[in-house]
């Protein structure tokens, strides 16, 4: 690859997902084109590049984006996000929801793992929540919908006992149950699209998406994360990341590291 | 934090240096065992905080190793990970109501280990 291959690799992946590619990853990128040059028939990671950048965006293109996106994930990652949500958020959203359902988006869902732990979460509360899990990657959120996780992946999080409750065994893996597969609607989507406003959430789960972005891109995302919660709505965002100058839409919650609650101010605008 | 033990029961000395390696990085005191007899003793001797258990071994098996020590003085107090090539779902959960607290399967890294000492409470998760 070519630094000039490179530079546009990263000004594509700014433009169509607002993925700031480092210039440390150039390795890492050379390394997962590789396997989507063989699949799409090219002699190398050249020839398909070459062949990208005389086309306009296709398949092609989403292609190489998706292998180059962070798609990493665990099951109840930064177990104190999830602590919060299963002691605090989801009695009081259920007890104040009519009806007692709850609507929670995990925005960048990746592989689904993240969709599970709150799908488990809210099941061993009896808590009724509608999950919807999005994601770029039409590869990572074709595996979410399977549900299923080799022992590596389903050990990473989940204790033995959840996944005894929660997984079934298929040969070397481990599938989803039904009752959580059904908690969730698994699709594709960018967050840089204009949101369809179909209905708000109560809480947002977007955690370790922002600190990937491309710094110009991330308050469109916050905007359009806004847009649609409910005016009281609560944000979870990854450990270290905070919408600090992107957006005043949000406050931080004092002592919940990563919750945010959608402010006064950004109901009034919306109002 | 005190430095807590963490005996390692394996009868292959591969997997007993892997999992050192691992639990030093996570400020562990570590000893081993090389079956299940030999963990009782030192078990007898001295209550480790943590006890990674393989399950196969010559001699005693970790199954029957977890049954006596659970029957010692003191001996509900250690945090029991097994850790085994089984991973069949009724053998696994034959191990943990035989009183294991979490279940590693075979083969694991770094991280899956340290998110297994989490989920019993003796190292902070991992971020």
């Amino acid at each position: 690859m070519t630094p000039e291959d490179f530079d546009r690799l990263q000004t594509l992946l700014a433009s169509r997902a607002g993925f700031r590619l480092t210039r440390d990853r150039m390795q890492l990128a050379e390394h997962r084109l590789g396997p989507v040059a063989r699949r799409e028939g090219y002699h190398n990671v050249e020839a398909m590049l070459a062949s990208l950048w005389s086309r306009p965006v296709a398949s092609l293109g989403w292609s190489v984006i998706e292998a180059l996106l962070n798609g990493e994930t665990w099951f109840r990652r930064d177990r104190a996000a999830f602590e919060v949500m299963e002691r605090e958020l989801l009695p009081a959203l259920t007890a104040a929801r009519p009806g007692g359902r709850v609507r929670l988006w995990c925005a960048g869902a990746s592989t689904g793992q993240e969709a599970y732990s709150l799908a488990i979460a809210a099941l061993e509360a009896g808590a009724q929540v509608e999950i919807e899990a999005t994601d770029l990657s039409r590869q990572a959120i074709e595996k979410a919908l399977s549900g299923l996780y080799t022992s590596f992946e389903i050990q990473r999080g989940l204790s033995a006992r959840a996944m005894l409750r929660w997984f079934e065994q298929v040969d070397d893996q481990w599938r989803a149950r039904s009752e959580l597969r059904a908690a969730i609607a698994f699709k594709r989507a960018n967050l840089l699209d204009e949101a369809a406003d179909e209905g708000r959430f109560d809480v947002v789960f977007c955690r370790n998406v922002l600190g990937d972005m491309a710094p110009e891109r991330r308050a469109r995302v916050l905007d359009g994360l806004e847009r649609r919660m409910v005016d009281d709505g609560c944000l979870f965002l990854g450990r270290d990341e905070r919408p600090d100058g992107d957006s005043v839409a949000f406050r931080p919650v004092a002592g919940r590291k990563g919750l945010y609650v959608k402010s006064a101010a950004a109901a009034r605008r919306a109002a | 934090m005190d430095p807590r033990t963490c005996l390692i029961v394996d009868d292959s000395r591969i997997i007993r240096k892997v999992a050192r390696r691992i639990l030093e990085d996570l400020s562990f005191d570590v000893a081993e065992a090389a079956d299940g007899a030999e963990a009782l003793d030192y078990c007898q001797a001295a209550m480790p905080q943590v006890v990674l258990l393989d399950w196969q071994m010559p001699v005693m098996d970790g199954l029957a190793f977890l049954r006596r020590l659970r029957d010692l003085p003191g001996g509900r107090a250690p945090k029991v990970l097994f850790c085994s090539v089984e991973t069949r779902a009724d053998r696994i959960a034959e191990a943990l109501s035989a009183g294991a607290d979490e279940y590693v399967m075979k083969p694991f890294d770094g991280e899956i280990l340290q998110a297994k000492l989490a989920e019993v409470g003796v190292v902070q998760s991992p971020s």
